[in-house]
């Protein structure tokens, strides 16, 4: 408990010191829990997410950083590894892959890597999934376009 | 004299002097808790130091702490012995100007006009050999107030730690002092060089870590990445969650992700991998002096078998014979036989 407070609290002191290192990623610790951590993350670009930005949720057990945060897509997103519902994200490093060293930081980069590199091989969201096995990658583009529009672009007026 | 302080290896349960040690062995007195290191200039622990931090408030005797009690205690240890009677005239000589209440190390006593005039040099005699004549423990603390005059020899210059400590006639102990003060040297270079490092679990400076304990590294025998003891310790044997494997996650390194099967302690951070491997040999070679519990003198079994860093060793100080039993294996393949037992076989038997 101790050292996971500890070692955020280090997090939360490198990511106040690097603000504008990385202009992608933005995070933001709870007002009044440090083990709940929110980040905003620019789509990357050239893919179907350029233009849009997503929220991300972080819950960060006590067991940090020897368990990994449970990290979720608060923003709606049509992307084969994230569950279309739920907003949960299905990727190695969160489960079975963890390592200490990563850090929060680290691991919404991770995130930005996976919206531009998807495993239609482990799929969370199925239809996304068989459209990009299928070899649709227009289909899948454009749909995965059409949601990032939706609900990670400020509505036009 | 000194018997007013309280001695530290009693106080830890450890002196071996006993009755004869020039410090107190009563719990009443007061324990010299003044950092020597820091009165001489510097202390490599700085704020971490277990002793106090104290500026001497005598300019002259910052060094006569260590150097009263060795003085008073040279005659029986060096070749004294044949001025008979020489012992109880010096304690005889230093009761009046050393008061009982006072600590010895807040004394002036050796810049005291009275040992000027010559019962030192009644001490050692100068018919004795120079190889067998003491150096002046003031020279090589620092300064020698009595400087020219001095009766004893004052040593030569050491390179290493720029104290006059090195005896001119006795080129063993010369040799073996530079030896050792080299080596401390180097050990506290690695120390202040291993200062800034972190560690990648905790974030924090391994050696800015609260406790002693905590500030050592734990260095992965398959990679140079840095990390505290008790996280990589903490890491390798947490709960391995759904799906992790042992060796692929735990045991890799947090970073690389290369697999280690063993962490070493240090509590310093190595710079080439000569260093890394001396590291590991002296470990290792603690490990092999210390008796396995699993083994446990040839009752046990060791899990680790051949393995094992710890000692095998019977009873009578006979080291354990290691036989492998190689089987050949269905698909022609030869296997190490792990120790059989009878009592396997016997607790999966059924009896009807």
């Amino acid at each position: 408990m101790q050292a996971s407070r500890a070692r955020l609290f280090k997090e939360y002191k490198e990511v106040q010191r690097e603000k504008s290192a990385d202009p992608d990623i933005q995070l933001v610790c709870d007002d009044s829990n440090i083990f709940k951590w929110t980040a905003l993350i620019k789509g990357p670009s050239e893919t179907p997410f350029e233009g849009g930005v997503f929220q991300l949720a972080f819950a960060v057990p006590e067991q940090y950083p020897l368990q990994p945060p449970q990290v979720r897509f608060l923003t709606k997103i049509f992307h084969p590894n994230v569950h279309f519902k739920t907003g949960e994200i299905c990727l190695d490093i969160l489960k079975n892959a963890w390592s200490p060293a990563w850090t929060l930081q680290s691991v919404c980069r991770a995130i930005i890597a996976l919206m531009a590199h998807p495993e239609p091989d482990s799929p969370l969201n199925c239809d996304s999934g068989n459209l990009l096995r299928s070899g649709d990658i227009r289909g899948y583009q454009s749909m995965a376009k059409m949601y990032t529009r939706l609900a990670a672009m400020p509505k036009k007026g | 004299m000194s018997k007013r302080i309280l001695c530290k290896f009693f106080a830890h349960g450890a002196c071996l002097k006993g009755e004869h040690c020039e410090f107190s062995h009563d719990w009443k007195d007061p324990p010299n808790n003044i950092c020597t290191y820091y009165q001489k200039g510097v202390c490599s622990y700085g704020s971490r130091c277990r002793y106090e931090h104290v500026k001497p408030s005598w300019p002259e005797s910052s060094a006569s702490s260590s150097s009263t009690i060795s003085l008073a205690s040279r005659p029986t240890s060096s070749g004294v012995t044949t001025v008979p009677g020489v012992l109880p005239e010096l304690s005889a000589l230093s009761r009046p100007y050393i008061p009982p209440n006072k600590p010895a190390w807040s004394l002036e006593s050796m810049c005291d006009d009275s040992l000027e005039n010559g019962e030192i040099e009644e001490l050692e005699p100068r018919n004795l050999k120079p190889a067998d004549r003491s150096i002046c423990s003031f020279a090589a603390a620092g300064n020698c107030p009595r400087g020219e005059k001095c009766p004893h020899i004052h040593g030569d210059m050491c390179p290493t730690c720029g104290k006059h400590c090195l005896h001119p006639f006795r080129p063993e102990e010369t040799e073996e002092h530079m030896k050792s003060c080299e080596k401390k040297q180097k050990h506290l270079e690695a120390l202040r060089r291993s200062q800034e490092i972190e560690c990648s679990v905790c974030l924090d400076r391994v050696l800015s870590k609260p406790t002693a304990a905590e500030r050592k590294f734990g260095l992965l025998s398959e990679c140079d990445h840095p990390f505290c003891i008790s996280c990589i310790r903490n890491w390798r044997s947490s709960s391995p969650t759904s799906g992790m494997d042992v060796n692929t996650a735990l045991r890799a390194c947090p970073i690389c992700r290369k697999l280690s099967y063993f962490v070493i302690p240090s509590v310093i951070w190595y710079y080439s991998p000569e260093e890394k491997r001396e590291i590991i040999e002296s470990y290792k070679a603690k490990l092999r002096s210390i008796d396995c519990k699993h083994f446990n003198f040839g009752n046990g079994n060791c899990p680790f078998g051949t393995s094992c860093f710890y000692k095998h060793a019977y009873r009578d100080g006979r080291l354990e014979e290691v036989v492998l039993r190689h089987l050949g294996a269905e698909d022609g393949n030869t296997v190490i036989a792990k120790d059989i037992r009878l009592s396997d076989f016997l607790s999966n038997l059924h009896i009807r």
